[in-house]
């Protein structure tokens, strides 16, 4: 039984159509990752799966409710949703921020419980930010930032999140630190992650299912070994890939690439 | 969650804009036509006072004080509300057409419903603020589209694009009229407090009793709004409703107080954004401020627009628009 699934999707904005058809079904308690080239609908279908944004056609149901009649704070208790380069927090603290994801856990006045303040500090604990907790969100590096605003998600205390390129503006080392936080979320508290990513040999590293989608629509979905292969990649990216074997992780690896000309 | 000390430097300013207030209407009640000189107005209040002295005092100044601090609350809760819902903050009741929206609803019933002296001022506020409802409703449907949703930003360009259209009409309406007449509307458009009277200060009251708490209560909710759509909707607020809600708010405030006192702009523009810049954007702490700095603004502009000419007088309207037209530049320059 999948908690989470789309079906016969359609999102529009105005009048171009950016998905089309499109079915997908969320592995429970997996790390899922959507890849793509620019434009291809994967941050709109991620949108779409969280209702940020509407669709058209079709249906996003999450535990046999379609998530547009279910009401949006219930829905917020079981989806956390960052979306991509969040607006400037201002001059609020990366406490206040963090105590927002225990908003749909309140009740109308929005006093904080003790509970509240325990989610609160746990998450900003494991993302190693507590340090800051009294600290103006905007003084913070764009490191730091993107952890707080995970933090914020955490603290939603959601079974699943939903990031959107949670690694941009990170270097590679911040890179690699988000992405293992949130393995180990998945690992030991058996969280639901989708994002999407850009960097194919970090979705090959963190996935255990990719959804490869162009135009507006799933070219192929599976495990990395299935994704990261070069005719798919070829189909994707129009990119002649070579695919070898990460020697640490035994994942697939692009080596190098060029793009494919002519045809 | 809040930093203890910010908490107590708001607690602080509400003092002082508490004493501000009270300083400002007592040097108000000494000054100018009919006024009560200052070792008179506690005995008076106290009930000592001679007839003149009382009438001047309760019938005369004081209503009008009231007035004029509830109208100048109202403008600027009222603008502080636009500007979370919009998240922008040169968002003002003036500017998304409800004050031009009571202006033309006022014209139109000042010329073609005569009606007889005694009734007709209480009557106008309710007029103004049915025009005022009206004009909001017909923004809101061309700003609000299917697909989209309601849009902040749209909702202000249709709202200049409406208050510049209804000041048309207005021209039309006006130069085909009497100069008797005339007179009266230009005098409500340029804000010259009129409703002067207690019987008006039930017309606004109200408004306040309920929308205050009302707004204090959205306070983390507009904060949440303040993050942006997308993280707003992500954490369970319902972004929609609570936009229409406040906007709805938003509109009475502003309709309420424009209704008693004439259009005036900029209060629901400078109050928050006073506010704004000595308390930080928390909205459970710049809102009751902002309260306090709007009534402040609008009781200064009338008191010094009061004693500034011979014999009428500068409208209240003029006066904060020769402070807040600078202060609107400096704000679009700072962007």
């Amino acid at each position: 039984m999948v908690r989470l699934q789309a079906k016969d999707l359609q999102i529009r904005y105005a009048d171009r159509t950016i998905v089309e058809n499109l079915s997908v079904s969320i592995p429970d308690e997996k790390i899922t990752v959507i890849i793509g080239p620019n434009g291809c609908g994967k941050s709109t279908l991620l949108k779409a799966m969280t209702r940020i944004i509407p669709h058209q056609k079709g249906s996003v149901v999450l535990d046999g409710e379609s998530i547009v009649k279910e009401p949006t704070k219930r829905l917020a208790q079981k989806i956390a949703v960052l979306p991509q380069t969040p607006e400037s927090a201002g001059a609020l603290t990366v406490g206040e921020l963090v105590s927002y994801g225990r908003f749909p856990h309140q009740n109308r006045f929005g006093r904080l419980t003790k509970k509240d303040l325990e989610m609160i500090d746990w998450a900003l604990e494991v993302t190693g930010t507590k340090f800051f907790k009294s600290h103006p969100v905007d003084s913070l590096s764009g490191g730091q930032r993107q952890r707080v605003w995970i933090a914020l998600a955490l603290a939603q205390e959601t079974d699943m999140i939903f990031l959107d390129e949670p690694t941009t503006y990170l270097d590679m080392a911040h890179q690699l630190e988000i992405l293992e936080l949130l393995q180990q979320l998945n690992v030991t508290e058996k969280r639901t992650i989708v994002m999407v990513l850009h960097d194919l040999n970090h979705a090959a590293r963190f996935a255990d299912y990719i959804i490869g989608m162009k135009f507006g629509k799933i070219v192929k979905s599976g495990p990395s070994e299935e994704i990261i292969t070069k005719p798919v990649l070829r189909e994707l990216f129009q990119i002649d890939a070579e695919i070898g074997e990460d020697p640490r992780t035994g994942k697939p690896i692009c080596i190098t690439y060029n793009l494919v000309r002519g045809d | 969650m809040i930093e203890k000390s910010i908490i107590r430097k708001q607690r602080m300013l509400l003092i002082v804009f508490s004493f501000l207030i009270l300083a400002t209407a007592v040097i108000g009640l000494g000054l100018g036509y009919s006024s009560v000189s200052y070792d008179r107005i506690l005995p008076t209040i106290l009930g000592q006072g001679e007839f003149k002295e009382e009438f001047v005092l309760f019938s005369v100044r004081l209503p009008r004080i009231v007035i004029t601090l509830l109208a100048g609350m109202a403008l600027a809760l009222s603008g502080a509300l636009l500007q979370g819902i919009t998240r922008n903050e040169l968002a003002d009741p003036g500017i998304i057409g409800i004050n031009s929206g009571a202006g033309v609803a006022v014209a139109i019933f000042f010329l073609y419903f005569p009606a007889e002296a005694g009734t007709f001022i209480y009557v106008l506020p309710l007029v103004a603020f049915i025009g005022a409802l009206l004009t909001a409703v017909i923004i809101y449907l061309f700003s609000y589209s299917r697909t989209t949703g309601m849009e902040p930003v749209r909702l202000v360009l249709v709202g200049v694009g409406m208050s510049m259209a209804l000041s048309g009409a207005m021209v039309v309406m006006i130069s085909s009229a009497d100069r008797i007449k005339v007179d009266f509307i230009a005098r409500w458009l340029a804000g010259g407090i009129w409703g002067t009277d207690w019987p008006f200060v039930l017309a606004i009251l109200p408004w306040l009793v309920v929308l205050i708490p009302f707004a204090l209560m959205k306070a983390n909710r507009l904060n949440i709004l303040g993050l942006g759509e997308p993280v707003a909707i992500g954490v369970g607020l319902s972004v929609q409703k609570e936009r229409i809600v406040l906007t709805l708010a938003a509109v009475a405030l502003a309709a309420s107080a424009v209704s008693v006192t004439g259009g005036i702009s900029f209060i629901g523009l400078m109050a928050p954004h006073i506010a704004r810049t000595l308390v930080g954007p928390r909205h459970q702490l710049f809102l009751p401020l902002s309260l306090l700095v709007g009534g402040w603004l609008l009781l200064i502009a009338d008191t010094i627009g009061r004693n500034i000419i011979e014999p009428n007088g500068l409208p209240a309207g003029v006066m904060v628009a020769l402070i807040g037209a600078p202060y609107f530049i400096y704000l679009l320059t700072k962007k």
